[in-house]
């Protein structure tokens, strides 16, 4: 448990050193205010690109508050889970190609301890990053368009929250076996199959962690479909991390070179 | 036309400008990068925040 913690506060110093715990956060309270703002200023940004015809502008209407926010995550699931996956994908790729996976495995720390200190320092990064992203989007937002339930705010992001870890789990799985690059291509590319097919077939797929977007949106604009909706996708999101989690500390022990 | 209420903007350029800044200094510190180091200084000049995105996420080594 000790050794567990040393190497949790090592990957929260890797994380500071590399000015990652810095510029995402950053990135993620800039896409969260862009939205409210460029929502609000578009007649003038619209005006000012030039040629608009007559009586266009009239016609813009001011989206809702409970839109604007739902967009601002929805920027988080696009770029905010880009920038997520990429920052995660050396994980324990980095270790092995930098040579000292073998020194971590040396020490008196069993695989279970690597993999949940890493696992921890991912989820901060991402609670931080997401946490203050959603709060400066919600301020915008009721600044500038219109009131916004807080715990509607709450829940939205924390369902957001955690479909964007099922996303960040799925890394460290493939990072624990892959090349970062494939790690990286591979989990982005889980997290767009599994939207894909809860877009084709959205009943069936109820249950799905995919399903947990929708939600969030749902969430915000307080038109729950049916009341516990979450509690399924909410099951089987947490149970794809236990097993991405359980996998990546497996593959980490074994430390065998990839061939990708 | 709305008057532009510069308390609520000028945020949104401070943190570009201080995104373009630890990108720098992270430049100015890293022993080597993906390609040359002036162009991208460039790239995180004139980029705006998809110049410091594609910097921090491409252009660094681990």
């Amino acid at each position: 448990m000790r050794s567990a913690w040393f190497f949790y506060r090592k990957e929260m110093l890797e994380m500071t050193r590399s000015y990652k715990l810095l510029w995402i956060p950053v990135v993620f309270i800039i896409l969260g205010i862009m939205q409210p703002i460029s929502a609000y200023y578009m007649p003038e940004i619209l005006k000012m690109s030039g040629d608009v015809p007559p009586g266009m502008l009239e016609l813009y209407k001011l989206p809702g508050a409970a839109e604007t926010m739902a967009k601002s995550l929805g920027q988080y699931g696009m770029v905010g889970l880009l920038v997520l996956a990429l920052s995660a994908m050396n994980s324990f790729a980095g270790e092995r190609e930098g040579g000292t996976a073998e020194l971590v495995l040396a020490r008196p720390l069993t695989p279970l301890a690597a993999a949940s200190a890493k696992w921890l320092a991912q989820l901060t990064l991402l609670a931080l990053s997401l946490g203050l992203g959603a709060a400066c989007a919600a301020y915008y937002t009721v600044r500038l368009i219109g009131g916004l339930s807080w715990s509607a705010v709450l829940e939205a992001s924390a369902l957001y929250g955690l479909w964007l870890l099922c996303v960040v789990s799925f890394t460290l799985l493939f990072s624990a076996c892959l090349r970062a690059p494939a790690a990286a291509f591979l989990s982005l590319a889980a997290a767009a199959g599994l939207a894909l097919l809860h877009t084709l077939l959205p009943r069936p797929l109820r249950w799905s962690p995919a399903a947990l977007p929708q939600l969030s949106v749902e969430a915000l604009m307080q038109q729950g479909a049916t009341a516990y909706a979450w509690v399924f996708p909410v099951l089987s999101g947490i149970a794809l991390i236990v097993l991405c989690f359980l996998g990546a500390s497996l593959l980490f022990g074994r430390n065998k070179l990839p061939r990708f | 036309m709305k008057t532009l209420d510069l308390s609520l903007l000028w945020p949104l350029f401070a943190l570009q400008g201080l995104l373009a800044v630890i990108g720098l200094v992270s430049l100015a510190r890293a022993r080597s990068v993906r390609g040359p180091k002036w162009m991208w200084v460039i790239i995180i000049l004139l980029g705006n925040l998809l110049g410091s995105l594609v910097y921090f996420t491409i252009g660094r080594k681990e």
